[in-house]
């Protein structure tokens, strides 16, 4: 028998096929208990790719569905350093389609980085190009960029987001919450090339987009403002100047327009100086316009009537040591007179007699000293002090515009107040918000905010406004075909230097509603100091005239001389 | 019956792979046609801002007056007709003229 050496054989095979097996058992193990997280997640990590959306942000349009701002997907160009062989030409390549030095491309280039930004949001024909190139290294990827179609356009109201679609400035600050859209991350399948299968879950991949904003403004009428302001802001040489047109009957807000302008599409290389919304943000002693709402306390209390009797003390009083003078020198006036010339004297005369805690209260009323509450940041309270800290002068001061700082925004809301009868509203901006589907989220209804005059009070100070109109210092703001009630105001500056009333910087205003009868528009200019002649009935009232007129002519307001025809048919 | 049995076993079989095979090609023309609707969608936005900057009041008036000549009517050269009786509007047009001047202007007079 020789079974020794095939008994051996087979216990050598069975110890291979034992050590075979068991290495192929441990393997197995490895594999599948002491690494398998592991490796499930890298073979997720091989198969899906996660991939973050964001919806676009939401349009903005004015009230005619017209629009002013809205997202695009353009490209941004990224580069991967680590995989490139020669910076310097790829830089070459890349200059002259971005725009951006070769040099400051192969610095970013050369870091010692997997992923850098080279340029973000740049033009479509821009990316097409670089597609075109097919650099190795150099990648496009869409992101949403904002656009401000219409440019300079009511840029101080809108304001302008970031590089990563924030809100930062404006109303895309003050409504980001419903503007931004939703971020979401998608789980994508992907095949052994790496292509893209199809989504896990397909409807919920597209994130929803923000939601869409509908102004009160309207887009003409912005535009006819802010042509006539940057106008008169370069032919006076003015520091700045303002136009609010408002719906006295609502508060809405038709045009809002600061000068100088600013183009929200580049503003990288503005101070916030240039896009600071003056309206609201800017406070300045009104001066005469001011004296609307003192006549208005002191017909509301009975304390004068229109044809109240003033004596104007010649053009001279003298008050706590110090002499108010008026432009001209008056007489015995009325009432009506001392609003239609704008006497100084015959103001703080009122204003004595209201009696400090009237006129404080009149003014707390008339919305000075308060945020007017509008849905635009950065509005301010401008300055109005209580009765305690007021000064042996302030009664006789306030009631000329002066000791008082307010906003332009205050200021119509306050002449809006008399035109829609003595009963003040809330100003607004925004009339609806609408979701993606077009579905109204949110409607803006005008809100009363409380009655402060009597509608007698408030006809009566219609009268005499009209007079400044047709008799006194507002003559320039007249349209031919309709009454005019405003006011005009010229006041003297702070000089930051000397820290007294300056000689030469002044604030020319008008402040006014038309049609007088039954007014479609409040609306206030500012002309921050303009050079040369700087009365509010020079610089401010013409422009009054001009806006005034060309936006009832396009609102197809009928002039008090409207030709009324019978209409003729012919039979063909 | 085997034959049978074996033949609808192998019938499945091929439905089953079949129905496996055409949801991934289904899935990759999903993936096409939703990157078209991408960039379609992308196209229409880049066209509605193209539109909006080229019907800015700014730009269209810039045209009117340089390229057409056009001044805007001065002071007493717009009249506002109205109907008699008719409450002017603050907005704009007027729905009654407008139903109006088509009416007159088809011909289809009065009876």
């Amino acid at each position: 028998m020789t079974a020794g050496p095939s008994r051996g054989r087979r216990y050598v095979m069975l110890l291979l096929f034992l050590c075979g097996f068991s290495i192929i058992l441990f393997r197995l193990v490895t594999l599948q208990v002491i690494q398998a997280v592991e490796l499930t997640a890298k073979a997720d990590r091989q198969h899906q790719k996660t991939v973050s959306f964001e919806g676009a942000r939401g349009m903005v349009s004015d009230r005619h569905g017209k629009v002013l701002a809205m997202n695009v997907e353009v490209p941004s160009v990224f580069g991967v350093p680590t995989s490139l062989e020669s910076p310097s030409t790829v830089a070459r390549h890349l200059s002259p389609v971005l725009h951006i030095r070769s040099g400051e491309l192969e610095k970013k280039l050369r870091q010692d980085k997997s992923f850098v930004w080279l340029a973000r949001k740049v033009e479509p024909e821009q990316g097409r190009r670089l597609e075109q190139l097919s650099l190795d290294g150099i990648g496009v990827v869409m992101e949403g960029r904002r656009f401000y179609p219409k440019g300079p356009l009511l840029a101080h109201v809108l304001g302008f987001s970031g590089m990563d679609g924030q809100g930062l400035e404006g109303l895309e600050r003050r409504y980001d919450s419903h503007l931004h859209g939703e971020k979401r991350v998608t789980v994508l399948q992907r095949d052994a090339l790496g292509r893209t299968v199809f989504p896990k879950g397909l409807a919920e991949q597209v994130p929803t987009p923000g939601h869409a904003l509908t102004l009160t403004v309207d887009e003409v009428i912005q535009y006819i403002a802010e042509k006539e302001l940057e106008e008169t802001v370069t032919h006076t040489h003015a520091k700045s100047g303002t136009i609010i047109v408002m719906n006295p009957q609502s508060g809405a807000i038709l045009a809002m327009a600061v000068s100088p302008r600013f183009d929200p599409n580049v503003v990288a290389s503005l101070t916030p100086d240039r896009w600071r919304n003056r309206a609201l943000t800017d406070t300045y002693e009104p001066g005469s316009t001011m004296k609307v709402v003192i006549a208005a306390a002191a017909l509301e209390e009975k304390v004068m009537t229109p044809g109240s009797m003033v004596f104007g003390e010649n053009g001279h009083m003298v008050i706590a040591n110090t002499t108010i003078h008026d432009h001209e020198k008056l007489g015995w006036i009325t009432f009506s007179e001392v609003i239609q010339k704008s006497s100084n004297i015959g103001a703080a005369k009122t204003g004595m007699a209201l009696g400090e805690q009237r006129l404080y209260r009149y003014l707390q009323a008339f919305g000075f000293g308060q945020r007017t509450e509008i849905d635009l940041p950065g509005e301010v309270s401008g300055l109005l002090k209580a009765p305690k800290d007021w000064g042996r002068r302030s009664l006789a001061s306030i009631s000329m515009g002066q000791e008082v700082g307010v906003t332009a925004l205050q200021m119509v809301s306050a002449l809006a107040t008399l035109a829609n009868g003595g009963v003040m509203m809330k100003p607004y901006v925004v009339s609806e918000v609408r979701d993606q589907k077009g579905r109204v989220l949110k409607e803006v209804l005008p809100q009363v905010k409380r009655r402060v005059v009597s509608p007698d009070t408030a006809q009566t100070m219609t009268t005499m406004l009209e007079g400044v109109v047709t008799n006194g210092t507002g003559a320039k703001a007249a349209i031919s075909g309709f009454r005019v009630a405003g006011k005009t105001g010229t006041a003297q500056k702070i000089d930051p230097r000397t820290g007294a009333y300056s000689s030469t910087l002044f604030v020319g205003s008008f402040v006014g509603y038309v049609p007088a009868e039954s007014p479609r528009l409040a609306m206030i200019v500012v002309i921050d100091e303009p050079q040369g002649e700087a009365w509010g009935g020079t610089v401010a009232a013409p422009v009054f005239r001009r806006v005034g007129e060309q936006v009832l002519n396009y609102l197809g307001v009928s002039r008090e001389d409207t030709v009324k025809i019978a209409l003729a048919t012919k039979d063909y | 019956m085997k034959t049978l049995t074996i033949v609808a076993g192998v019938m499945l079989v091929f439905v089953f792979v079949w129905e496996r095979v055409d949801v991934v090609r289904l899935g990759y023309q999903i993936e096409r046609l939703k990157v078209q609707k991408v960039l379609l969608e992308r196209e229409r936005d880049q066209l509605q801002v193209k539109f909006s900057s080229l019907a800015a009041p700014e730009r269209i008036a810039k045209v009117a007056t340089e390229k057409l000549g056009l001044v805007p009517p001065q002071q007493g050269q717009v009249l506002m007709v109205h109907q008699p009786g008719e409450v002017p509007s603050m907005s704009l047009p007027p729905v009654e003229q407008v139903r109006l001047a088509r009416y007159v202007s088809t011909g289809r007079a009065r009876e």
